[in-house]
């Protein structure tokens, strides 16, 4: 119903226009024109990734009562460890089909490195306290997230033609996210792309979801 | 009070008014009560039903709340997650009864029903309110839906293991008993119902509130349009204010659901009634107070005014008593006041008129009028006597030494009288006449007391240097034979009174046959009058006996008169009466016309027998009675000497020289003049002397007694031979046996008269019996 009506709008590309290829923008808002942050883009199509090879070992540090980072692009069999820095115990958990697991982290303790294999997404909470969340995004394609003005940026991209996928960790459930195809240009100048995303609240500490307006 | 007295009309104008005023202003404070109830219930209803709102809200946000802990239940996650069915059934009956929910389903994120408490083995169905699903991540997701009969809160709580992994779906029922609860936590409304509406049937009531002011049932039945404004509705003859407030359907097809809020203005009255009824009863008992003041306002002003009205009524009658029950203060007690002064002055004054109406000035004794009054009460004896007192000297002594003294002199007789009438009632009649009623005496008593009163008023009046006789006269009338009313008595009283002024005893009672005043005596005087001229009148003659001869020779003319009603009138009766009113010149002339037929008729066959008239001392007062006589003498064709007139002595002394004077040219005439009654009058021989008289007759008087009475003899004697020397004739009246003509023959009396001889008769007894066989000469 209220289904996606969400647009593929944009199909025209900012072209890199150097020697090295082109570059793409995709900028991600969650529908009401303010920037998405955490959103993952991932170009679908097989192509150069001319991102830095990713570490061996992930970190998910808990500082404040808040997982940081929100959202941890990973490729599969990579590995990851969860690192407690507040003074407060957290019961880190994941019922995800991925992978499933639970660790009680004492104040400063890390969890063993826990590799994750296959493609997906990871959610992780603590048991403790509810509002805290944080998504592996679990990719062998090129991914980016979108920083605090929502953009993501690919660059040295031969041109062409890319399909993209724009996930958020606040879509609605069922909703897969955003799909569109975005056309690289030579030597052009990075236009960038928008995703309209439609958006569940923050579940995270800046909100209480025992107080979700009821 | 048959009609509204002034006051009564303005107290009761005011106490109409207040009634119209209070009635107005009742209904007027009921009209602005009820609708100040209205708006303020209204108002009120409106609060409510946001009030009932928000706590269905509340109690949706509690009932989410709940739900939300049991979404964090780590259990329930991780039974989720491990796709647990029996233990999330178990737990979300756990928490149903916590919540108090009836029914607890869980939905997978695809929107199929994973757990159902109501249904525990049922396969997996699309949940009935997709669209309660949809929003349940954004936030709040609760609805008010409907399901066989019942309505519940349907509050839809997100699960998160930590990503969305689902939804509680948990139906608490909305009824009677949490309704009931509201009200009792809030200010709801007296009463709240939930009504629901299937598709294509009625509204129904499925719950509803406590308290007394319930909704009818069926209050909306058949009513398509609920009110979103408080409306006044009527339901069983009592007033509701009524809001709804529905709820929006959770899904197409669902039926409606609302809540009815009721506000019953009865009840908001109700507080109000007794303060009505208070009011009303305060009008009443105004209304009653205001009505009775009125009346006895009214009754204190027109009682009084109605005593002084009667009291003026009596006045009118002469009752000067001071009305009664009116000493008060106000205006009515000082009118009251005055008009008893007036009375009493009213009453002073026409007792000082009444006293000077009815009394006499100068003696302080009743006068005339108050004592007729005193003499015309009713007494309880039948006898009772009226005695006149008169002071006959009184004129003459006033025209002496003046009113003053006479004054005086009456006020000291005055005195003289009461001393000796006691008790009894003493009067002053007129100015020289007093009267002594007394009604329990007889005439005996009368007569005793009057002889007292003479010889108290005998005493001469003495003032300084004067000493003065009163010449007191009594007259005395009794009553029932003198009359009976005081006008009556008076009159009679006075006649006696001047009958006695004349007698040497000073004292005389009434007498009927005296009395020269009888009423009859002047239809008599009209009667004569016809008489004369229709010959009722005639004469008889009495025969003189000539002693010397044995015969008779004259006769004396009686008149005698035959009344055709009275029959014999007596001459006494009459004669007096023509005397007085001037007829006995007539009467006279007739007699003598008369008698000088008769003796013209006797002289004819031969007998010329002398006939004596009678003469008055009117008669003699005449001019023309010579000429008369003898114009009378002449048509006869008689010799005047055949007449004899007689008159008495008192006639000629009443005026002697004119008498005189008339006899004197009688007797020239040649008629004869005798002298009647002789011996007593006043009989003076200075006067006989100078009468031209040619006979005398000796009063009856001396001869009655002649036979016994030596006396009599003597002065009978003395007077025949008195007579013959001055040469006159005697004759003797009332001869009225032999032994008196025997003595009268003897001492050479002339002529006698009398029973003896005869009676007098008429003429012709008279011719028949005398005048035969020549026995005249």
């Amino acid at each position: 119903m209220r289904r996606a009506y969400q647009t593929l709008a944009g199909l025209v590309l900012g072209l890199a226009a150097n020697a090295h290829g082109g570059t793409l923008v995709v900028h991600v808002d969650d529908g009401h024109g303010h920037p998405a942050d955490s959103a993952v883009v991932t170009l679908e199509s097989p192509g150069r990734d001319g991102a830095p090879p990713a570490p061996a070992t992930h970190t998910i540090d808990q500082r404040d009562e808040t997982f940081i980072p929100y959202v941890e692009v990973m490729r599969p069999g990579e590995q990851v460890v969860f690192r407690n820095s507040d003074n407060t115990r957290h019961q880190v958990y994941s019922f995800s089909e991925l992978k499933r697991f639970e660790y009680v982290l004492r104040p400063g303790a890390s969890s063993p490195p826990l590799t994750i294999d296959g493609s997906g997404i990871v959610a992780v909470g603590c048991n403790i306290h509810d509002e805290m969340i944080t998504y592996l995004f679990v990719t062998s394609a090129p991914a980016r997230v979108t920083g605090k003005d929502g953009n993501a940026r690919f660059e040295d991209l031969a041109p062409g033609k890319y399909p993209v996928r724009v996930w958020h960790p606040q879509l609605k459930p069922g909703d897969q996210g955003a799909r569109l195809e975005a056309v690289v240009a030579e030597g052009g100048p990075a236009t960038p792309t928008p995703v309209h995303l439609t958006l569940l609240p923050d579940p995270r500490a800046s909100m209480d979801r025992e107080h979700m307006g009821y | 009070m048959p009609h509204l007295g002034f006051r009564l009309r303005v107290a009761l104008f005011f106490v109409a008014t207040i009634i119209a005023v209070q009635a107005l202003t009742a209904i007027l404070g009921y009209e602005v009560a009820r609708r100040e109830l209205v708006r303020q219930g209204g108002a009120q209803l409106e609060a409510n039903s946001n009030a009932f709102v928000a706590q269905m809200d509340d109690i949706a946000a509690r009932v989410a709340s709940s739900v939300q802990v049991l979404s964090q239940d780590y259990g329930l996650r991780s039974a989720i997650g491990e796709q647990d069915h029996g233990t999330v059934l178990s737990i979300l009956r756990n928490h149903g009864r916590r919540v108090g929910a009836t029914r607890m389903q869980l939905v997978g994120l695809d929107g199929k029903v994973q757990a159902d408490t109501a249904h525990p083995g049922t396969a997996a169905a699309p949940f009935a309110r997709p669209a309660l699903l949809e929003g349940a991540f954004d936030g709040r997701k609760a609805a008010v839906v409907a399901e066989n009969g019942t309505v519940f809160w349907q509050v839809v709580v997100p699960i998160y293991a930590p990503q969305p992994a689902g939804l509680v779906v948990a139906s608490v029922p909305i009824d009677d008993k949490l309704l009931t609860h509201m009200q009792e936590l809030s200010t709801l409304p007296r009463d709240v119902e939930m009504m629901t509406r299937p598709a294509g049937k009625p509204w129904a009531v499925v719950a509803h509130g406590g308290g007394e002011a319930r909704l009818p049932p069926g209050f909306f039945a058949g009513n398509d349009h609920f009110p979103d404004a408080p409306v006044l509705a009527q339901s069983g003859g009592r007033e509701y204010l009524v809001l709804a407030r529905s709820f929006p359907q959770a899904a197409a097809g669902d039926p409606e659901v609302a809540a009815v809020l009721g506000y019953s203005l009865d009840e908001a009255l109700r507080p109000y009634r007794s303060v009505w009824l208070t009011w009303a009863g305060l009008v009443v008992l105004g209304l009653v107070l205001g009505v009775l003041g009125s009346v006895l306002i009214a009754r204190s002003v027109s009682r009084p005014v109605e005593a002084l009205a009667a009291a003026a009524r009596r006045i009118e009658a002469g009752d000067y008593r001071a009305p009664e029950g009116l000493r008060r203060n106000d205006e009515i007690g000082q009118l009251a006041t005055s008009f008893q002064a007036m009375t009493a002055a009213i009453g002073q004054r026409e007792e000082r008129i009444r006293e000077q109406a009815l009394h006499d000035a100068v003696t302080g004794l009743p006068n005339r009028v108050a004592s007729q009054a005193a003499i015309d009460r009713p007494r309880a004896t039948s006898e009772a006597t009226l005695v006149m007192l008169g002071i006959t000297r009184l004129p003459e002594i006033i025209k002496t030494v003046g009113h003053a003294l006479g004054d005086r002199l009456m006020h000291d007789a005055g005195h003289r009288l009461s001393d000796l009438a006691g008790s009894r009632l003493v009067g002053r009649v007129s100015d020289t006449q007093f009267v002594l009623w007394l009604p329990d005496a007889g005439r005996t008593r009368a007569t005793e007391l009057a002889s007292r009163l003479l010889d108290a008023l005998g005493r001469p009046f003495v003032e300084g240097d004067f000493s003065i006789d009163m010449g007191p006269a009594i007259g005395i009338a009794c009553a029932p034979g003198d009359g009976e009313d005081a006008a009556t008595l008076l009159r009679h009283a006075e006649i006696a009174q001047f009958a006695a002024s004349g007698s040497a005893r000073g004292l005389a009672f009434y007498d009927a046959a005296t009395d020269p005043h009888r009423p009859d005596r002047l239809s008599l005087m009209g009667d004569l009058r016809e008489a004369i001229d229709q010959g009722q009148l005639t004469l008889h003659y009495q025969p003189k006996l000539d002693l010397a001869s044995g015969r008779v020779t004259a006769a004396e003319a009686l008149i005698r008169w035959q009344h055709p009603r009275r029959g014999l009138v007596p001459p006494d009766a009459f004669i007096g009466v023509a005397e007085e009113t001037g007829n006995i010149g007539r009467l006279t002339r007739w007699v003598i016309n008369d008698a000088l037929a008769r003796a013209r008729a006797w002289t004819e066959v031969g007998h010329p027998i002398n006939i004596a008239v009678n003469l008055s001392a009117r008669d003699l007062e005449d001019p023309d009675l010579t000429r008369r006589i003898s114009d009378l003498t002449a048509l006869h064709g008689v010799a005047s000497s055949i007449l004899t007139l007689e008159v008495t002595e008192s006639a000629v002394i009443a005026d002697p020289a004119r008498a005189l004077q008339e006899l004197r040219r009688l007797a020239d005439l040649g008629f004869k003049i005798a002298v009647d009654d002789f011996g007593v009058g006043q009989s003076s021989f200075a006067y006989l002397r100078q009468m031209p008289l040619h006979e005398l007759k000796i009063d009856k008087t001396f001869i009655r007694n002649l036979a016994s009475d030596e006396g009599d003899r003597v002065v009978v004697r003395s007077i025949v031979d008195l007579s013959h020397r001055l040469g006159l004739r005697v004759t003797a009246e009332g001869a009225e046996d032999t032994a008196a003509l025997d003595y009268l023959r003897e001492v050479g009396c002339d002529c006698a008269q009398g029973f003896q001889i005869a009676a007098a008769m008429p003429a012709q007894a008279f011719a028949e019996r005398f005048l035969v066989d020549g026995t005249t000469a």
